[in-house]
């Protein structure tokens, strides 16, 4: 499932933000922060709570003044140009921001409705359907659950088919089956050129990204692929010896197995190897001081 | 721009009329208050020997409850949607400031037409007086209130960021409206620098209006001045409004 079609290539950048730095009084919530997010790739932003993800999204989004630094969203200033960049953009907050009071279509039909469009009606339907709740679609959203709120507010985010999806923590409170099928979702309008920026709190769906910035502090620890990332962690070898074992951990160890079990050229001494690699999580709680933050 | 405004105005009075509670309460809140006003002046009898008419005051007290209820709801449901994210969603949607602005004052002013129809009503059968052949003029100048209490909402909102925070504002508008406005106390009765004070008081200006078109029995010519004046304010709360919403933190 991992992609890497973001990968290689100079992709042209979605998203491009420069030194970006954000205070709220003493706190710190941006501070330099720098990303590039290459056109028609998912890309996911990591870290723990407070870490200012949220801060980041909200400035990509115009919706958030930065005190200093630069971003350009689809080629556009996001401080100047925000009313052209938001026609090609898609937003789903980390809260659902619906109307408690009003159902799903009443919801869609305000918010899509800023937009002028002949297929507004079918295009509800059909995120409706996709998000499943099309049957629910004329009940007040506060008899819903939180799980199925955050798809309605996905389904809002994806009503106009935006060039950019910017999905703020969107599959938090959504059941396994869904969250597949949502990730099933994002790699088939990945692969019709959209490009999805989200935030999320689970590794498994940072795998699944094509790249994966680590953010702390406000500040971007590193943004590469999810392999890339996890190849900047140990990997530890153990060899069953007919005497005994030994253990060594290998930083790099596609090229530094060879040499280690090239000193005993595989001898029948050698009754076996296990290799146990440090998870994506692993190499992530390291970078962020042994994972002192509730994630991720 | 028009069509946008107009999607929020449709929205704002779909929900005001899903919430049942909330539509009992505005409904019933004027109406209890003209009625608690009614039943304290009969009970003192001791005004009319001082010449003190309840029917002069009881169309200020509706003019006052349509301005006060105005403000307070504008304040707190603008003030919701910045917190709940609704304001902000709304804006990366493709609102604008202006056309928010317009939506929410459109929306409210149909609300504060049902309690301007409601209060007229209420000072009408409850204290007698004596609304034809003058009702436009009326209506228009309390319709006009309601804009002008809704664009000071908007414009109070920029200010707290949580619905706590709007408590402070809610003496520091409705005191001043009671006092300097000329419905409880003359004008000509204040010291100097409060009567100038009062033409800060957009509810003075309406005050005037109805004090000259059902107290005084002239026309609406005569009282063409202070409702020029109460439009004047609208367009400036309106506009500061538009201008100051924030639209990004």
């Amino acid at each position: 499932m991992t992609g890497a079609s973001g990968e290689g290539g100079r992709a042209a950048s979605a998203i491009s933000i420069d030194s970006l730095s954000k205070s709220y009084s003493s706190i710190r919530a941006l501070d330099r922060a720098g990303l590039e997010v290459p056109e028609g790739s998912i890309f996911g932003l990591v870290g723990p709570n407070g870490s200012g993800k949220s801060t980041l999204i909200k400035a990509i989004c115009g919706i958030l003044k930065p005190d200093s630094g630069r971003i350009s969203v689809l080629g556009l200033d996001a401080s100047r140009e925000r009313a052209r960049i938001r026609s090609r953009l898609g937003y789903m907050p980390q809260t659902p921001s619906l109307y408690e009071d009003l159902s799903p279509v009443e919801n869609l039909r305000f918010f899509g409705g800023a937009r002028a469009s002949d297929a507004l009606d079918a295009d509800i339907e059909a995120r409706l359907r996709f998000v499943q709740l099309w049957e629910r679609r004329h009940d007040p959203l506060h008899t819903f659950s939180g799980g199925m709120k955050q798809r309605a507010s996905l389904a809002c985010a994806m009503l106009h088919d935006p060039q950019l999806l910017i999905l703020d923590e969107p599959t938090a409170g959504v059941d396994p089956t869904l969250k597949q099928d949502f990730w099933r979702r994002f790699h088939e309008l990945c692969g019709r050129g959209r490009t999805i920026f989200l935030s999320t709190n689970m590794m498994d769906e940072a795998m699944r990204c094509h790249r994966v910035a680590v953010i702390m502090a406000g500040r971007i620890l590193v943004a590469e692929s999810p392999e890339a990332i996890r190849s900047r962690g140990t990997t530890s070898v153990t060899l069953r010896l007919s005497g005994g074992s030994r253990t060594e951990e290998l930083t790099d160890y596609p090229s530094e197995l060879p040499r280690l079990l090239g000193e005993y050229g595989l001898a029948p001494e050698v009754e076996g190897i296990s290799i146990s690699r440090q998870s994506l999580e692993d190499v992530i709680l390291a970078m962020l001081g042994g994972g002192g933050g509730e994630t991720p | 721009m028009i069509r946008r405004s107009h999607l929020i105005a449709v929205r704002i009075n779909r929900q005001f009329l899903r919430d049942r509670r909330f539509l009992g309460m505005s409904l019933l809140v004027p109406f209890l208050l003209m009625l608690l006003m009614k039943y304290i002046f009969d009970s003192l009898p001791g005004l009319v020997r001082l010449g003190v008419h309840i029917s002069d005051y009881a169309i200020m007290v509706a003019a006052y409850l349509v301005f006060f209820i105005a403000f307070v709801l504008s304040t707190i449901v603008l003030v919701r949607d910045r917190v709940i994210g609704t304001l902000s969603r709304m804006f990366v949607c493709g609102y604008r400031r202006r056309e928010i602005v317009l939506g929410y004052i459109a929306g409210y002013s149909t609300i504060a037409s049902i309690q301007t129809v409601e209060v007229l009503l209420l000072t009408r059968y409850l204290f007698d007086v004596r609304l034809l052949p003058d009702i436009a003029p009326v209506l228009l100048t309390m319709l006009s209130l309601a804009v002008v209490s809704v664009g000071l909402g908007v414009f109070i909102s920029n200010f707290a960021r949580n619905e706590g925070q709007i408590f402070p504002f809610i003496p520091l508008v409705s005191v001043p409206a009671a006092l300097l406005s000329g419905i409880a106390i003359p004008i000509d009765d204040l010291p100097l620098a409060l009567q100038w004070l009062s033409y800060l008081v957009p509810l003075r200006y309406a005050a005037d209006v109805l004090r000259e078109v059902l107290v005084e029995g002239g026309d609406f010519t005569g009282a063409l001045g202070p409702f020029l004046a109460l439009i004047a304010f609208g367009v400036v709360l309106v506009s500061l409004a538009s201008f100051t919403l924030k639209e990004r933190e």
